[in-house]
């Protein structure tokens, strides 16, 4: 992914027009992160939440983004770092399992409302959020967004070589669980 | 297995609420660019507003002193409608407006009345005949 031509002219906008190039820059990215972290924390309500304090933090600091730097991972950096702020904040509140999709959505007023998997994707749910934090997000980094190893080590600060160990255990943890229903 | 995987992968469970996209969008610029922009106008304002104080009580200022100044500094002769009448229009005026009477009253008395220097008693009858006074009286008198 790296810099599109369409981040570059972002960037370049932000020089001249920063209100205009931050109104195109959530136009291209607010769905794209709304998923990544509504992967992460499940309920639509905790999603909406993160994805908003997501942009707000990067408006507050667009104005010292490196242009040599990519937008795209800055972005996503971002956005996993507040979604863990509120896994954290909800793991230290939380009366019931947080590893369990049905406990999650059944904790939630509207949290079914926004779910609507039949019974493979509440396994494969089920199976990712068995995984430690850093592993889930490395896995839903590759496996639904499609991310680079070259981009993922921006967005999470870590070498592609322990970015690729760490998505191969989470496959073979998951395969695991699904073989064993 | 990883083809399993896959199969799921390819249907997303999560859904959102209609035009969700659209409308977090307008939520998330609002709070952002359009709260700079209303925060920079009243910013402006704010960051001016003590000048604008000043500006205003020095204004407030110099139009009190001008108003004073125009009401109250005396007029200049140079300026005034005396200096349009001359000396010789404001003494004829003047004179036509006070009375003969008191004039003969303010003079001196001693003038009139003592004895006229110069003239011989010859003189004074011959100008009180011209102005036909009685014989008489003329002789009376003198």
């Amino acid at each position: 992914m790296a810099n599109s031509d369409q981040d570059i002219n972002i960037v370049q906008l932000l020089k001249t027009d920063v209100n205009r190039a931050f109104r195109l820059l959530v136009e291209k990215y607010s769905s794209k992160l709304y998923w990544h972290i509504r992967r992460l924390v499940i309920l639509h309500e905790d999603a909406d939440d993160a994805l908003q304090n997501t942009f707000i933090s990067a408006w507050r600091n667009i104005r010292k983004f490196r242009s040599d730097s990519s937008l795209y991972t800055w972005l996503y950096a971002i956005a996993t770092n507040e979604a863990l702020t509120l896994i954290n904040h909800r793991k230290r509140n939380a009366a019931v399992s947080l590893d369990d999709i049905g406990s999650i959505l059944a904790n939630s007023v509207e949290g079914s409302t926004w779910f609507d998997g039949d019974e493979a994707q509440i396994k494969l749910q089920n199976a990712i959020l068995q995984l430690p934090d850093k592993q889930r997000i490395v896995f839903n980094l590759k496996y639904f967004d499609e991310m680079t190893y070259e981009d993922m080590s921006k967005v999470l600060n870590t070498s592609e070589g322990a970015l690729k160990a760490s998505f191969h255990h989470a496959v073979k943890k998951i395969e695991k669980m699904l073989g064993e229903d | 297995m990883m083809g399993k995987m896959n199969d799921i992968k390819g249907n997303n469970p999560f859904r959102v609420p209609e035009k969700y996209f659209e409308e977090v969008n307008n939520k998330i610029l609002s709070s952002t660019t359009g709260a700079e922009n209303e925060s920079m106008k009243k910013g402006l304002y704010f960051r001016l507003r003590p000048f604008l104080a000043v500006a205003a009580s020095v204004a407030v200022l110099i139009i009190i002193s001008y108003t004073a100044t125009k009401l109250f500094r005396p007029v200049p002769y140079s300026t005034g409608i005396l200096s349009e009448i001359s000396l010789q229009e404001f003494t004829d005026s003047y004179l036509n407006e006070i009375d003969i009477l008191t004039l003969e009253q303010n003079a001196n008395p001693a003038v009139i009345s003592g004895p006229v220097t110069g003239l011989s008693k010859l003189e004074i009858i011959d100008y009180l005949l011209l102005e036909n006074i009685d014989e008489n009286e003329i002789f009376e008198l003198l």
